[in-house]
């Protein structure tokens, strides 16, 4: 096969003009331009939601836009985060997936073979195209994620979050194979939030918020407390009404350790006090979820946990954690409550209260639906959110854990639940408030915790609380 | 039309298709269908004889489709039924031939005896279940092929009575057996407990505590999970109490019904009665109307043998029929669920 011919250093390789993007109740995309050159590494970083999956998937084709133009200058690869590779296939066959080399009518293997070897060995990438793919370790499955992208040779090589699930080690090697692709001509971009691969080896940075790019770099010229700002927004949080927090603790752990790999707990030691939201604040896959699990009891861990018996739970996925879909309002308002005193009447569920307690919650939650008795399945995210969020705070908890209360919902819903959580911890509860948006945290939250990797990587509290330092930390810079 | 199309495409419509169907195998084996339905009908409802029959296969049936409505409903598919019926049947026909106090009271401790044999024997697959995570499907059905062994080496060897010809306990003393119901018929109060115990699951399924917590692991395991039930403890109980069920039904037929163990208990009550759960929507008091629907079948398929010259097999026919309509229609409601809103 033919080697394509290399573009020029610094022509323009692939031109975004003016690209929107919506769904249902949300902006992914508002409005981008964007251009590669041949030969860089441009970074597109942000918070999650952003916008950056969305604007990648744009430029790959696999979505199309509202409104706006794509134009490259050749073929355009694409990375995912997830890899999407067939795991029983050796790896020559995952390459060449559907582009397979023929004779006659069969497949030819030996030709194959020989075109991932000769790839391989071009960019620099160590494999044995004979080994199954599903044997492989993670970051040689990304080998061949790549060379899949490669074999086709592409002007324009779009990577999402293509370290995410790579050690140290193998992060470093990774950044050497791109750093050799770019410097042979090829337009690399990566979408990551993870600052200091951006400083180490991109060449220009575009920083996207809300669907948006707000400010673009020449990384030679900027620094991590720059971009982490421009990610987050320089703007200060609405302040919410925090008065002083009774010291009493009311949710604590001591050393916690759960879970395995890259989201284990390494020794948490918090507390959670009564009237006081602790937010923890971090990138998705950081720990959260093992933490929200080991305190819903879902999964063993180690160490000291004091929770209160009267905890209320709010599940970060409503539909699978949160509701039995097929059950109406009125049932769902029991679940995580059916042993508590007031929700039962000896060995029997107390229907009338249950119906009382659903009506409280959808006069208080605002909930549309036809009736109680109407399926929760049948409901909007908004309300089905509504209903979840009222039940974990029927009959005053001592402790709640909300984990990511207004995910995917409305403004207006969102701005609800944000305001019976406030109203609850003024009441009296202890809340931790797990959430991937520092928006979030940041109006809510009394006290910060940063997560990452597992651990509590800096703590803020009241007048300390410094949007620009928690984005450091939680892209995995010291402050 | 919607209340029809629900309707027809419910088991009410599974059960005409597999009806229909068999028809046409009845033509194709050149039987008039109308002769084999007729002979079908009589020989289950023509008489007080035969309504008592009927009743008796109605009971049979019963107990454990309500424990595999129980089991269903927790999300659990105890397929093992049969193996639980026949333990529950031998610990009630065992402890009657050579432990019953001869009191008024002992048919109490018989039919506990069944109930807890064969809460035990579902026990098993619970525990398997909940400590290593075994498919219940596999260990429920493998448990029958080892309770039915269990069963024949035990009345062949030291169970067997002493003056039997065939593999079988020593019948029971007058005394424990339960009472008829319709006299000189097979038919005792057993379909009374049985009707009672449809009445109690509907109840905890519907009005308890457990009833809710198992409902939730049914239908939405990691809600349940996440929200206070302690899932390997569910699966226990649910299996246990699903067996326990069945169990008490094999001790209805031997104090009822054969007033001894043997082998021939069941002639497969415990895999018909899937059929007949399924059939009940897995709901107990339709649960009853189904059984007494496979129990005309069960009652009447001799008598179509020997009226309409329609061999027995065609009974099972059709209930594999009416499986089959219900298992596609469940499948297809899945599929289009499936797809994308």
């Amino acid at each position: 096969m033919e080697a394509r011919e290399p573009l020029a250093p610094d022509a323009p390789a692939l031109e975004l003009r003016g690209i929107q993007k919506a769904y249902p109740g949300v902006v992914a995309v508002g409005g981008v331009d964007l251009d590669l050159r041949a030969g860089e590494i441009h970074a597109l970083v942000g918070e999650n939601g952003a916008g950056k999956s969305t604007l990648a998937n744009v430029a790959f084709g696999a979505i199309k836009p509202d409104a706006g133009t794509v134009r490259a200058a050749g073929t355009v690869g694409l990375v995912h985060q997830h890899f999407q590779l067939v795991g029983r296939l050796s790896v020559w066959q995952n390459v060449m997936l559907g582009r397979e080399p023929r004779r006659g009518w069969r497949i030819d293997a030996r030709a194959g073979r020989e075109r991932v070897r000769a790839l391989a060995r071009d960019n620099g990438l160590e494999i044995d195209p004979d080994a199954f793919v599903d044997e492989l370790p993670i970051g040689v499955q990304q080998r061949v994620e790549l060379l899949r992208e490669l074999e086709r040779e592409p002007a324009v090589l779009l990577l999402d979050e293509p370290t995410a699930a790579l050690a140290p080690a193998e992060i470093d090697s990774f950044f050497k194979t791109i750093t050799q692709l770019a410097a042979r001509g090829t337009a690399i971009m990566i979408v990551t939030h993870k600052l200091h691969e951006v400083l180490a080896y991109s060449s220009r940075v575009s920083v996207m918020r809300h669907g948006k790019i707000v400010a673009r770099f020449e990384t030679a010229s900027t620094s991590v407390d720059e971009i982490a700002r421009a990610m987050v927004g320089g703007e200060l949080p609405q302040v919410a009404q925090r008065s002083e927090t009774a010291p009493a603790p009311r949710f604590s752990v001591r050393n916690l350790r759960a879970g395995t790999g890259s989201v284990a707990l390494n020794g948490l030691n918090f507390e959670v006090r009564a009237g006081e939201i602790v937010g923890i604040a971090g990138v998705e896959g950081n720990g959260q979820t093992t933490l929200a699990d080991a305190i819903a009891g879902v999964i063993p861990f180690e160490g000291e946990m004091q929770r209160p018996p009267h905890t209320g739970i709010i599940p970060q996925d409503r539909h699978r954690e949160g509701l039995v879909l097929n059950w109406s309002i009125v049932d769902n308002t029991v679940l995580g409550r059916q042993r508590l005193p007031s929700a039962r009447r000896g060995i029997l569920v107390d229907r009338r209260s249950a119906r009382a307690d659903a009506e409280a919650i959808a006069q208080r939650f605002d909930v549309r639906a036809a009736s109680l008795d109407v399926a929760a399945g049948t409901l909007s995210g908004g309300n089905q959110q509504k209903i979840v969020v009222g039940r974990s705070l029927l009959g005053d908890p001592e402790f709640v854990l909300a984990y990511q209360p207004t995910r995917g919902i409305d403004v207006g819903a969102a701005a609800l639940v944000q305001s019976r959580l406030i109203e609850a911890r003024n009441a009296g509860a202890a809340i931790l408030l797990i959430s991937f948006e520092l928006d979030e945290i940041l109006a809510l939250a009394d006290r910060v915790l940063v997560m990452y990797r597992g651990a509590i990587a800096g703590e803020f509290s009241g007048a300390n609380i410094d949007r620009g330092r928690i984005g450091n930390l939680m892209a995995g810079s010291s402050v | 039309m919607s209340y029809l199309k629900r309707t027809l495409g419910g088991p009410a419509g599974a059960i005409l298709l597999a009806f229909f169907l068999a028809a046409v195998a009845m033509l194709v084996a050149g039987v008039s269908p109308l002769d084999g339905f007729e002979a079908l009908f009589i020989g289950s409802l023509g008489g007080r004889n035969q309504i008592a029959e009927t009743l008796v296969q109605t009971t049979a049936l019963l107990f454990p489709a309500l424990g595999i409505t129980l089991a269903f409903r927790a999300g659990l598919f105890n397929i093992g039924a049969e193996g639980q019926l026949v333990i529950g049947g031998l610990a009630a026909g065992a402890l009657g031939a050579h432990f019953a106090p001869a009191t008024p009271l002992a048919i109490f401790v018989l039919l506990a005896a069944g109930f807890v044999g064969g809460g035990i024997w579902g026990g098993i697959a619970g525990w398997l279940r909940a400590q290593f995570n075994a498919n219940e499907i596999i260990s429920t059905l493998m448990l029958n092929f080892v309770a039915l062994a269990v069963a024949n080496y035990l009345v062949s060897g030291p169970l067997k009575a002493s003056n039997a010809s065939g593999a079988e306990t020593t019948p029971l003393p007058a005394s424990s057996y339960l009472p008829t119901l319709i006299p000189d018929t097979r038919l005792s109060i057993a379909i009374v407990i049985a009707i009672g115990a449809a009445i109690v699951l509907r109840w905890l399924l519907k009005r308890t505590v457990f009833g809710y917590e198992l409902r939730a692991s049914g239908e939405a395991p990691d809600a349940a999970r996440r929200n206070g039930v302690n899932m390997p403890r569910m699966t226990l109980l649910a299996l246990t109490l699903s067996g326990a069920i069945a169990g008490l039904g094999g001790a209805t037929i031997v104090t009822g019904v054969l007033h001894r163990f043997n082998t021939q208990l069941s002639p497969g009550y415990g895999y018909t009665a899937i059929a007949v759960a399924l059939v009940g929507d897995l709901n107990p008091l339709w649960v009853c109307v189904a059984a007494f629907g496979f129990g005309i079948l069960e009652a009447g398929g001799l008598a179509m043998q020997a009226l309409a010259d329609v061999p027995k097999d065609a009974i099972h026919v059709i209930e594999g029929l009416i499986i089959l309509v219900l298992a596609a229609r469940r499948y297809v409601a899945t599929r289009a669920e499936a797809a994308p809103i």
